[in-house]
């Protein structure tokens, strides 16, 4: 869809004007400046070669002008310095021609290299945050400061310096050469200046709200068709079609009408430009026409004067345009720069103790913690828990029990507000964080799929770990026949979209990674909520497998995912209400029991009927 | 080529009195641009000879004021109507699209992704209105200013043969622009591909930042993200070396032509072949050219790529809907008549295997039917028939004695409602939503259905209540949540048949065995069914079928399938007992 639609023309404007920049860009533009300073050397070059193509641009009409005045009107009849001139203008336009081409590259060299380097620092910064951050910062917003608010940037280099350093030098030229022909001539011209400048920079205001109104239309129209494409189907069984129409209508109305408004303030700009410039030739010809009469200049210098008077609008006009890409290039440099200020919430302790990640043994205690997210309502009070190395864990409880803000904290995703969770005696906090996040390995509700082969997804592209290795962690969680069936076996392309995966098999993959990347402790947190009966079979299978040896700690909604595990710790409002095995539970006829009625879809007697033919099967099983 | 011209030619036929006067009022603006050169071209004669006054300087400074404004305005006015035609266009052909938007079916919708539709109506439409508009607008202007100039010229007496050698550099403008503007193009879209590329890895990465994360791969993912970064670099300066050469060898043949002029025509002056004031003058159009020649090098290349926009809206609009009312549409009972499937077997059109086969079924009105089955059994599918998503053989589905395919489709998506298991809601207010059927409804009837869904305590914790809007800009719902949502949006409907396609897959054990019981209630006289994994939610039917491989191999109440071994049996079984960890 990004190559579908050109997201910059939808999104990007839509916001601006929420974003005013109100804040100090000065901070900003020095951190940009400290990105520009490894390529002094090409700006400076880049510089060099805008003066020699402007020169040799700017010369030309003098040219004319010496034609005219010296030969033409001077009745000099040798067409030898007629042919010079020419040749020298012939000069002038190659260089010209190999100037600006060069000084374009440069620039494009210089800007591209920044912002590429801005990408991968501003990219590192961003993965370098805690997870709090990315639960809080929609991914949406990430993405677009990586993709669209470095695009402005490149704007920024590529068009807006550009046009200041190549207009404004132009301008400056041009000036220049008028004084050079005739002072008071151009001191009368320049009263013109000011006029074109406020009729440019006035509309140019203007025109960027009613494009701002277009813009945001426009991305409220793209917003709905794309939502309607994806919803047909509730559409249609609804029969919505005549409803959603009318609603495409108004929104399709409101575009055009916005158009239309931008179309005739377009009109109306380039109108009244094009004609400020044809009366300011009217103005000059009066002015030089009486000069010339009273021989105060000679006709070429009129002429000059006519071509440049001319020439003076394009770079004006360049220049005001580029105010709305300053502007927006402003904001989005401010927004990157507010990242780049972000420190990750969590931080790895001054003296870390570094541990061998072979010799862990995966001893988990919880003492007495306490935690809440920002808005300082608790979530976890005063909460004991001890794991034995190699014990399996089965944790339960309602939505909002904290079940996995207390996996968030063995992770240290959250940092505790008191008491302390430590890992073979060790505080968590005192471990490096990649250590920690090497030591546990985490199975989430939607296994994550990256675009690369299975074996790619497997090993997280980490080369270090072997094809082989991979193909026998597959084969170890029974995930081989499957990928044996697939088209290109182990190199098979993975997307996240529609890698042709059942969520079962999805899930598979996630096992065979943590095989491979060997956590000494093991976290499923709602790995089996979205599975059918049959693919949830398969996970348990895996999971047998995969817990071996590793202390695990097991949340899931559905019992039967956990009731085999050695304990089993039943949650609510922060705390651990309920402890002990299936059975002893049952037996304690508390919440568990009360949870596993609901889950037999409350029929007593069947439910006493399973517990009994379970007890034998799980005897045998997890062992 | 005919039909395929459609969407075009009958718009510009529509308009055409738009675009003639757009035409007329841009050639006369153009008239009086040509004057111009002309103008001073004279003023220098006159000078030269001697002849200038005060007067004649004023009179040459007022005419040059009328050029400047007549053109200002009247090409103006040409430049807005071209324009509205444009827009106007836009507007036209994204209603119309949006329109078979709507009529088109889930066939087409399984082959092609949003993004591709999208650019359907962004894209390809944009192109074709820059091509109409601008480049209308511009082959009128530059073609115009183009004979007016040469007009012009010769009526200046300026010798013909010292016109066309003037001007011979210029004529290689068009060809330049048509030979490097499409690989510039090609170039530019390369750079906006990598730049999607980056985007989607940006994208893919912030999305898997936890897998990342939890397993310190972070410097991997940093490099591969840094390749895509290199690439739009690579990209971009490949771009810039031939769209600079592009931007300095327009000029340059534009001073090339100058040259000639001014030694050519210089010479000619010198020679009195020609007066100074046409020299002046010679000069001043050879400039004045070089833009609009340009111009339409540009314009033949939005045509080209406007060409294969056109051809894509057209097959577009040329699709059939597959499902389509029958002209004699007929009305049914829903509440009265018996729903029957009749030995229904069905293929989806692009697979070699049968989805479902031979399914037989009757559903008394008021009774409750319970499916299920394995991921890929053809519960869904059955579904998909009975509400015409996919169009089932002729008399396979029937409604009291008529086909489901005979009915007119408003009283046949009137019959049923309907909850899909992902609970998609579209991002507009809550209320909107649950009232998705009949967006007028009572708050109260809202209410209602929200509370039967157990929704409506969550709804009433956020700060607008039923008036929070969903989305993007606003509250995003959790996926039991959302599955909530929309079973109110199922229920609100009340109509005589509801199904729930695992609807309530998200929602916890306890909150799920209340929904079950208030349906069963609000339902006691309507035909439901409930397609579940979970037996829990399924038990209480009339009949439960259960689908293996497209065939019913087990059908019966809960309690007679669990006498049988089979399926059902091992179904609770696993789900009741936790035989996995064992």
């Amino acid at each position: 869809m990004a190559k579908a639609i050109d997201i910059r023309q939808t999104d990007s404007g839509a916001d601006l004007a929420a974003h005013s920049n109100n804040r100090p860009n000065k901070a900003a533009y020095k951190g940009l400046y400290q990105f520009a300073k490894p390529h002094r050397k090409t700006f400076l070059a880049m510089f060099g070669c805008i003066i020699v193509a402007i020169a040799a641009d700017l010369l030309q009409p003098y040219l004319v002008k010496v034609a005219i005045d010296d030969h033409l009107m001077a009745g000099d009849r040798s067409a030898k310095t007629l042919f010079i001139i020419a040749g020298i203008y012939l000069l002038l336009s190659v260089l010209g021609f190999v100037f600006s081409y060069l000084q374009n590259n440069l620039m494009q060299l210089a800007g591209q290299s920044i912002v590429a380097s801005i990408r991968k620092k501003l990219f590192r910064h961003i993965t370098r945050q805690s997870m709090s951050y990315f639960d809080r910062v929609p991914s949406g917003s990430l993405i677009t400061h990586v993709s669209s608010d470095t695009e402005s940037l490149n704007q920024f280099f590529t068009s807006v310096l550009l046009s200041v350093l190549r207009d404004g030098l132009t301008l400056l030229f041009i000036i220049a050469l008028m004084f050079q022909l005739d002072v008071q001539m151009t001191l009368y011209c320049l009263v013109l200046l000011p006029i074109i400048a406020l009729n440019a920079f006035a509309f140019r205001s203007y025109m960027r709200r009613t494009y701002q109104m277009a813009r945001t239309n426009l991305s409220r129209l793209v917003a709905f068709v794309a939502e309607n494409l994806a919803g047909m189907r509730i559409i249609q069984v609804f029969h919505q079609e005549r409803e959603q129409q009318t609603q495409f209508d108004e929104k399709n109305q409101l575009y055009f009408r916005s158009n239309m408004r931008e179309i005739r303030t377009n009109v109306l700009f380039n109108r009244s430009f094009e004609m400020l410039g044809n009366l300011s030739v009217a103005f000059v010809t009066w002015l030089g026409g009486n000069a010339v009469l009273g021989e105060s200049i000679p006709f070429g210098v009129l002429f000059a004067f006519i071509t440049y008077i001319r020439q003076f609008f394009q770079p004006i006009n360049n220049i005001s345009q580029q105010w709305n890409t300053l502007q927006s290039a402003t904001v989005s440099l401010n927004r990157i720069w507010n990242i780049f200020d972000t420190v990750p919430e969590v931080q790895d302790a001054e003296k870390v103790r570094n541990v061998d990640v072979s010799a862990v043994k995966g001893k988990i205690d919880f003492d007495g913690v306490k935690f809440g997210y920002n808005d300082g309502i608790p979530v976890i009070h005063k909460l004991d828990l001890h794991v034995q190395p190699g014990e399996m864990i089965g944790i339960v409880g309602t939505t909002g029990a904290g079940k996995s803000s207390l996996i968030s904290l063995l992770c240290r995703f959250y940092e505790v507000q008191e008491g302390h969770v430590r890992i073979d005696g060790t505080d968590v906090r005192e471990l490096p964080q990649e250590t920690l996040h090497r030591l546990i390995g985490l199975v989430q509700q939607e296994p994550y799929l990256y675009s690369g082969s299975i074996i790619d997804n497997v090993r997280l592209f980490d080369e270090t770990i072997t094809r082989e290795q991979v193909i026998e962690a597959c084969k170890l969680v029974g995930a081989d026949t499957l990928i044996g069936r697939m088209k290109d076996g182990y190199d098979t392309r993975l997307s996240e979209r529609g890698s042709g995966l059942s969520a079962g098999e999805r899930q598979l993959i996630s096992f065979a990674r943590i095989i491979v990347f060997k956590p000494k402790i093991l976290i499923l947190d709602e790995a089996t909520a979205n599975l059918d009966s049959h693919s949830e079979q398969l996970i348990q299978e895996a999971l047998n497998v995969v817990s071996k040896g590793r202390t695990t700690l097991v949340i899931a909604h559905r019992l039967s995912t956990i009731m085999g595990a050695d304990r089993i710790i039943v949650m609510r409002n922060g705390a651990i209400i309920e402890e002990g095995n299936h059975r002893e539970l049952l037996r304690r006829g508390g919440y568990y029991e009360e949870l596993y009625k609901h889950s037999q879809g409350s029929n007593p007697q069947l439910a006493a009927g399973a517990v009994g033919g379970r007890a034998s099967k799980k005897s045998c099983g997890v062992g | 080529m005919e039909g395929q011209r459609g969407l075009l030619t009958s718009y510009i036929r529509a308009k055409w009195y738009i675009y003639a006067s757009g035409i007329s009022f841009s050639i006369a603006a153009n008239l009086f641009q040509a004057y111009y050169p002309k103008v001073l071209g004279n003023f220098t004669d006159q000078l030269q000879l001697g002849g200038l006054t005060k007067d004649a300087v004023l009179h040459y400074s007022l005419i040059l004021i009328w050029v400047g404004v007549a053109y200002g305005v009247l090409g103006g006015i040409g430049q807005f109507h071209i324009m509205y035609v444009g827009r106007k266009f836009e507007w036209f052909t994204r209603r119309r699209l949006f329109g078979h938007f709507t009529k088109l079916g889930e066939q087409y919708y399984s082959k092609n992704g949003v993004g591709k539709l999208l650019s359907y109506v962004m894209n390809d439409v944009t192109t074709v209105r820059e091509s109409i508009a601008m480049g209308v607008n511009q082959t009128a202007n530059a073609t115009m200013l183009i004979i007016s100039v040469i007009v012009m010229m010769i009526l200046s007496n300026i010798p013909v043969y010292q016109i066309l050698v003037c001007i011979s550099p210029l004529i290689f403008i068009p060809w330049v622009v048509v030979r490097i503007g499409p690989s510039i193009r090609k170039r530019s879209l390369e750079v906006q591909e990598s730049l999607g590329a980056m985007t989607e890895s940006a994208e893919e990465q912030f999305g898997g930042i936890r897998v990342t994360k939890k397993f310190a791969v972070e410097d991997i993912m940093n490099e591969r993200f840094g390749r895509t970064v290199d690439r739009i670099k690579d990209n971009q300066l490949k771009l810039v070396r031939i769209s600079s050469y592009f931007q300095a060898l327009i000029p340059f043949l534009g001073a090339l032509s100058l040259i000639i002029a001014l030694a050519f025509g210089g010479y000619l002056a010198l020679a009195g072949a020609i007066t100074l004031g046409n020299f002046v003058a010679l000069t001043l159009y050879v400039r004045m050219m070089v833009n609009p020649l340009q111009a339409i090098g540009n314009v033949i290349n939005t045509i080209q790529r406007s060409r294969a926009s056109v051809q894509r809206l057209n097959d577009l609009l040329a699709k059939r809907p597959e499902i389509e009312e029958e002209p004699s549409a007929v009305e049914a009972d829903w509440s009265r008549e018996v729903l029957a499937v009749n030995d229904l077997s069905f293929t989806y059109p692009d697979s070699p295997e049968e989805a479902l086969q031979h399914i037989s079924l009757r559903l008394e009105p008021g009774k409750t039917l319970g499916i299920v089955g394995k991921t890929g059994s053809g519960k869904t599918t059955l579904i998909k028939l009975l509400l015409r998503v996919y169009n089932p053989p002729a008399g396979s589905i029937t409604i009291g004695d008529k086909d489901v395919r005979s009915l007119t489709l408003e009283n046949l998506r009137g019959g049923i409602g309907y909850v899909p298991q992902d609970g998609f809601l579209f991002s507009s207010t809550i209320r909107d939503n649950i009232a998705f059927y009949k967006r007028s409804a009572e708050l109260s009837l809202v209410e209602k259905a929200a509370k039967h869904a157990k929704i409506h305590d969550s709804i009433m914790s956020f700060p607008d209540g039923f008036e929070t809007k969903l989305g993007e800009r606003g509250v995003t719902l959790s996926g039991g949540q959302r599955q909530r949502t929309a079973l109110a949006r199922g229920m609100m409907m009340d109509a005589p048949i509801l199904i729930l396609d695992d609807s309530v897959s998200a929602v916890d054990a306890v909150t799920e065995t209340a929904i079950i019981k208030t349906i069963r209630k609000q339902r006691r006289n309507k035909t439901t069914i409930i397609i579940a994994h979970r037996i829990s939610a399924l038990k209480h039917a009339d009949e439960i079928i259960v689908l293996d491989k497209g065939r019913i191999v087990q059908r019966g109440t809960h309690h007679s399938l669990l006498q049988q071994d089979g399926i059902y049996a091992m179904l609770h079984a696993i789900q009741e007992e936790g035989s996995g960890v064992g």
